[in-house]
C-alpha cells in the first residue's frame, strides 16, 4: 500500500469507529547517519520509521492520537478507544475541519525539495567524515584542537495528508547535513566548543566539507582566553546564524492560541509599529528548496507568501483554523514557513565596523522570554568590538530588556541570511542593549 | 535465576527465538556486545482551557531497537515492525559497526536479578477511566479562579504513561520493566487592570492515579496563583555579579548545568569536558557532596533498571568537595574499566542510549536557612526555574529563573522576575560558601535534553549561598 492508501485506510477506519470527521496524517522516514570522532567511526544508525496521526472530531467533541503500532488489530482498538475518550469530554464547538475553500488555490510550483539522487553509500559518508576531521585538524593553531567529532547524514521522507472534507495532499522531501564540533584546549582548562554544519535539501546544494571543518576548528580556538565583559548599554550585533533565537521569541507571541489566551504582548498591535524600519519579514512558504517549503500547511490549507513586519509595522499574525474561529480572525497558517528578509546592504563584518564599540554575539546559551509580557533574558557568548574591528572572546554574559523595546533598537540587518534554516536570519545590529558582566 | 515467563513476551509478540535470530544477525560482523531494546509506551493527555476539559490525545509508541557495540562504537537500528524479517534486518544494520567473524547469540535467556520497586501503583493507569481524571481538571480550575479575582485564563493539562521495555543482550540477560509516570500544569493569566502576567506550576511522578492526594492538588492550585500574582510586584533585578541564594528545591537546576552533564561519562572520554582530568581532586567546599540518584520513591527520575538493563543506585558526583564518580553507560565503564552506574538512558527505541542523569541533587550542609540570607548585603535569592543550558567544554551554563527575590542587607525585600543567571561550572562550585541543611527533592517535570534526546529527571537541592555570579538584570 501506498503511504496516501495507508492513511486514507486510517481516516476510513475511524469514521467507520464513530467520527465524524477526520484528519489523518501518516509519515515514512529513512534517516541514515555516520558519527566520526579522531579518527574512527564513532556511530552509524539507519532505521526507517513511520507513524499515523488523527484528528477526530466526533459530536462536536475532539481528541487526537499517535501511534508507531499499525498491527491492523492494534491500530482498530486504539481508534475505537479514542473514539469513546472524544465521547466523554466537554463539546467545542470551534473544532471542525478547516473550510473546504481554505484547501483551494494552490500554487502550482515545483519547490523541489527532493533530491532524486540516490542517497550517499557508506563509503562516500565515510570520506565526507574523514574530510570534515581534517580540515578541522588542517587551521594554524590545530595543536590546541582536543577532540573533533563530525557527522554526515540524510534522510528521506514522505507524508501524506486526508481530511475527510474533501483534501488530500502528499509530499516527499530530502535532507542532507555535514556537521563538524570541535573542542579546544584553553591554558587555563576550559575546554571551549564550538561547531559548524550544512544542510540543504539537495546534496550538490551542500557546502564543502573543507570548509564546514575549517570553520568549526577556527571559531573554537577563537574561544580560548574567553573573558567576562564588562555590565553596560551597547550595541549588539547578532551573528546570523545564532539570530533565530532572538527572531523564534519574536515570533512566539503571533500565534493565535498565544493571543487568545492572553499570552501575548502584541496582542492587539496589528497595524502598529512594533520595531525599526529594518524590520521587514515576509513569510514564504514557496521557495524552492527551502526548509520550510510548503505547498500545503499543516492544516491543507493552500501556502501563500504573506507579510509578517513591513518595515517595523505588524501585518498579520500566524493563525491556525480553530483559535482562528475563537479570536474571529481568518486563518492564516500556524506556524512560520521560510521567512525572507527585507535584507541591508552591508556583511556581518560592514555591521561591525559601523557599530564601532559593541558586543557581536555568536552564541546564545540558556535564557528565556516571557511572551506575555516580552521580557527576556538570555546566556551569551561573543567578541568585544572595538573602533569597529572584532576584538577580544567574552562569555559568562547575559543581556536583558524587553521585546517592545528592543526590535525598535533594530538600527540594521545584513546581507547574509543563514542559509541552513528555515528562519533565514541576517546578522541584526541593534542600538544600546543592557548587558549584564563583571 | 528464573525461567523467562511468557508474560515478558507477550506484550511485544516476540518469542525467544526471534530473540536469538535478531542476535545472531547482530553479532554477524562480531562486536563485544549486542542488545535489542523493545519498548511499549502508551500515553494519554487531557486538557482544559477556557473552562472545558475539550481535548485529549492517545498515543501508542511500539518499536525495537537493535544496538552493536564494538570498543567505544556503536552500530545501531531501529524499527516499527517487529515482524522477525525486519528485526533481523535492523539487526543486520547495526551490525555494520563491526567487521571481523561472527559470534554466537544466546539460544537460552535467563532473567536478570529481581529489580526494586521505586514506583508501585496503587491505581495503574489502565484502570483509571476519563470519569476519574476529567473532575481533577474541572476542580482545579474553579478553584484557580476563585483563589484570586485578578486570574483571567486557566489551562490544565494531565498526562499519564503506562509502558514498559524489555532488554535481552548478547549475555542472554533479559530484563523488563514497567515505567508508569503522570504530569500535570496549571498555567495562570491574570490581569490587574494595568498589567498582564502569567505564571504556572507543574507536578510529576513516576506513580499512578493515586498520586493526585487533595494536598497535591491544593497546593498546584496555590503555588500557581502565588508565583503569578507576586510577578505584579515584581522588577527585574539589577545587572552585574553578585551573590546568589539558590532556595531548596528545584535550585537542583544549578547541579544538573554546573556539574552533571559535564561528568556524564561519554563526554569525559572523549576528553571534551571541562572535568575530563578532574576526578580526585577538590572542587568544592567539603561540605559540598553532590549525587545522582535512581532511588528516590516515585520521583519522576527514578528508575528501576536503566535501558541497558543494568542495576541503578546512588552515584556519588562529589563528595566531600572532591570529585568523585562519572555517571557511565556501559560503553563508558568498559572504556575507564569500572562497573556501569546504571545512567545508560534512552527516549525511545529510536535512540542508542547515552549515560544521562536521573535525580541529582546536593546534600543537605552545616548552615542555616535565615544566616545564609542574613549573610548577604546585595543579591538575589531564586525560588523558581524555568530551564537551563551548559556547554560542557567551556563550562558556562545559566538557569532562567521565574521567581525570585532582591536581597537587601540581609532580607529579602522586592520579589523579582524573568532574569537569566549565567556562571562558569567549576567556579561556581568552588564559590559555594554556604549549604544548609533544608534538602527538598522538586516534585515538578523536569526534562531533560541531550543529542536531540529528551528524558525525565528530577532534580534537588538544600539551600545555598554562592558567593558571586552574573545575574541578567537591567541597570545598575
Amino acid at each position: 500500500m501506498t503511504l496516501l492508501e495507508v492513511t486514507r485506510a486510517a481516516a476510513d477506519l475511524a469514521l467507520r469507529k464513530g467520527a465524524g470527521e477526520v484528519a489523518a496524517g501518516g509519515y515514512r522516514a529513512r534517516h541514515v547517519e555516520l558519527g566520526w570522532r579522531d579518527g574512527n567511526v564513532e556511530k552509524v544508525s539507519e532505521a526507517t520509521t513511520r507513524g499515523l496521526g488523527l484528528d477526530l472530531y466526533v459530536d462536536g467533541r475532539y481528541a487526537s492520537v499517535s501511534t508507531s503500532d499499525l498491527r491492523p488489530e492494534a491500530l482498530e482498538r486504539f481508534v475505537e478507544n479514542a473514539v469513546a475518550l472524544a465521547r466523554r469530554l466537554e463539546p467545542d464547538k470551534h473544532r471542525r475541519l478547516p473550510e473546504p475553500e481554505l484547501y483551494r488555490g494552490q500554487p502550482d510550483v515545483d519547490l523541489d525539495l527532493e533530491d532524486p539522487h540516490a542517497a550517499l553509500d557508506a563509503s562516500e559518508r565515510r570520506r565526507q567524515a574523514e574530510a570534515l576531521e581534517a580540515a578541522a585538524r588542517s587551521v594554524p593553531g590545530a595543536e590546541r584542537i582536543l577532540s573533533v567529532t563530525t557527522g554526515v547524514s540524510d534522510t528521506r521522507s514522505e507524508s501524506a495528508l486526508v481530511h475527510t472534507n474533501g483534501f488530500e495532499g502528499t509530499r516527499r522531501a530530502t535532507d542532507f547535513w555535514i556537521g563538524a564540533e570541535v573542542s579546544v584546549r584553553d591554558p587555563d582548562g576550559r575546554r571551549p566548543e564550538e561547531s559548524g554544519a550544512s544542510g540543504a535539501r539537495h546534496r550538490s546544494a551542500l557546502e564543502a566539507p573543507e570548509s564546514v571543518g575549517r570553520r568549526a576548528a577556527e571559531r573554537a580556538l577563537a574561544r580560548i582566553g574567553a573573558v567576562k565583559g564588562e555590565s553596560g548599554a551597547v550595541p549588539m550585533i547578532v551573528e546570523n546564524r545564532v539570530a533565530a533565537r532572538l527572531v523564534g521569541l519574536l515570533l512566539g507571541p503571533l500565534a493565535a492560541a498565544s493571543l487568545q489566551q492572553k499570552r501575548s504582548w502584541l496582542e492587539g498591535r496589528l497595524g502598529e509599529r512594533v520595531g525599526s524600519e529594518a524590520l521587514d519579514i515576509a513569510d514564504d512558504p514557496l521557495l524552492p528548496r527551502g526548509f520550510g517549503s510548503r505547498r500545503y500547511d499543516g492544516e491543507g490549507m493552500a501556502a501563500r507568501r504573506f507579510p509578517v513586519f513591513e518595515q517595523g509595522v505588524l501585518r498579520a499574525y500566524y493563525v491556525d483554523t480553530y483559535y482562528g474561529r475563537k479570536l474571529g480572525r481568518a486563518p492564516t497558517t500556524a506556524r512560520a514557513s521560510n521567512l525572507t528578509w527585507r535584507l541591508g546592504p552591508r556583511s556581518l563584518e560592514g555591521l561591525v565596523a559601523d557599530a564601532g564599540e559593541a558586543l557581536l554575539v555568536t552564541g546564545f546559551l540558556g535564557g528565556n522570554s516571557n511572551g506575555t509580557t516580552g521580557d527576556f533574558s538570555l546566556g551569551l557568548r561573543g567578541f568585544r568590538v572595538r573602533g569597529g574591528r572584532i576584538a577580544e572572546p567574552v562569555g559568562e554574559m547575559n543581556v536583558s530588556g524587553n521585546h517592545a523595546e528592543l526590535w525598535t533598537r533594530l538600527r540594521a540587518v545584513g546581507n547574509d541570511p543563514y542559509p541552513y534554516s528555515a528562519m533565514r536570519t541576517p546578522s541584526l545590529l541593534f542600538d544600546g542593549v543592557q548587558l549584564a558582566g563583571r | 535465576m528464573s525461567e523467562p515467563s511468557i508474560h515478558y513476551f507477550a506484550r511485544f509478540g516476540v518469542t525467544e527465538r526471534m530473540l536469538h535470530d535478531t542476535l545472531a544477525a547482530a553479532l554477524s560482523r562480531g562486536g563485544d556486545h549486542a542488545d535489542v531494546f523493545l519498548q511499549h509506551r502508551v500515553t494519554s493527555d487531557v486538557g482544559l482551557e477556557d473552562k472545558a476539559v475539550n481535548r485529549a490525545h492517545a498515543g501508542v509508541d511500539l518499536g525495537a531497537g537493535v544496538r552493536v557495540v564494538k570498543g567505544d562504537q556503536t552500530g545501531y537500528g531501529f524499527t516499527e515492525d517487529l515482524s522477525p524479517a525486519a528485526l533481523i534486518e535492523c539487526a543486520r544494520t547495526a551490525a555494520a559497526i563491526a567487521d571481523g567473524p561472527s559470534r554466537d547469540a544466546p539460544f537460552r535467556f535467563h532473567l536478570g536479578e529481581p529489580l526494586p520497586r521505586r514506583y508501585p501503583l496503587l491505581r495503574p493507569w489502565e484502570e483509571v477511566g476519563p470519569e476519574e481524571k476529567l473532575p481533577i481538571l474541572s476542580g482545579l480550575a474553579e478553584r484557580a479562579f476563585a483563589a484570586d479575582p485578578r486570574v483571567r485564563k486557566v489551562s490544565v493539562y494531565l498526562r499519564d504513561e503506562s509502558g514498559a521495555i524489555l532488554v535481552a543482550d548478547s549475555s542472554g540477560r533479559i530484563v523488563e520493566d514497567a515505567q508508569p509516570m503522570t504530569l500535570l500544569g496549571l498555567s495562570v493569566v491574570a490581569e490587574d487592570g494595568v498589567r498582564r502576567e502569567q505564571n504556572g506550576y507543574n507536578v510529576a511522578g513516576r506513580a499512578g492515579f493515586e498520586f493526585y492526594t487533595p494536598e497535591r492538588l491544593e497546593r498546584v492550585v496555590r503555588e500557581a496563583v502565588a508565583r503569578t500574582a507576586i510577578l505584579f510586584e515584581a522588577v527585574p533585578p539589577p545587572a552585574g555579579e553578585m551573590p546568589v541564594v539558590l532556595g531548596a528545591g528545584s535550585s537542583g537546576i544549578l547541579l544538573h548545568e554546573a556539574i552533571g552533564h559535564g561528568m556524564e561519562a561519554d563526554f569525559a572520554r572523549k576528553g571534551v569536558s571541562i572535568y575530563a582530568d578532574r576526578i580526585g581532586k577538590k572542587v568544592a567546599a567539603p561540605f559540598v557532596n553532590v549525587v545522582d540518584d535512581a532511588t528516590p520513591e516515585g520521583a519522576r527520575g527514578a528508575i528501576n533498571v536503566d535501558d541497558e538493563g543494568n542495576r541503578a543506585g546512588t552515584t556519588r558526583l562529589v563528595e566531600n568537595g572532591v570529585l568523585s564518580t562519572f555517571l557511565h553507560d556501559s560503553i563508558s565503564a568498559r572504556h575507564y574499566g569500572v562497573a556501569p552506574t546504571g545512567n545508560g538512558r534512552r527516549e525511545s527505541y529510536r535512540h542508542p542510549p547515552l549515560p544521562r542523569m536521573r535525580a541529582t541533587y546536593m546534600l543537605p550542609g552545616p548552615h542555616r536557612t535565615e544566616e545564609i540570607v542574613r549573610s548577604v548585603k546585595r543579591g538575589v535569592f531564586c525560588s523558581n526555574f524555568a530551564n537551563g543550558q551548559v556547554q560542557i567544554g567551556a563550562g558556562d551554563f545559566s538557569f532562567y529563573v521565574k521567581n525570585g527575590w532582591l536581597i537587601e542587607d540581609g532580607k529579602l525585600t522586592r520579589p523579582v522576575k524573568d532574569v537569566n543567571i549565567i556562571g562558569n561550572g567549576p567556579k561556581v562550585l568552588e564559590r559555594i560558601d554556604m549549604v544548609s541543611d533544608d534538602l527538598a527533592i522538586d516534585e515538578g517535570g523536569w526534562t531533560c535534553g541531550k543529542d536531540g534526546q529528551s528524558v525525565p529527571v528530577s532534580q534537588g537541592m538544600p539551600t545555598v549561598r554562592v558567593s558571586s555570579m552574573t545575574v541578567g538584570g537591567r541597570g545598575p
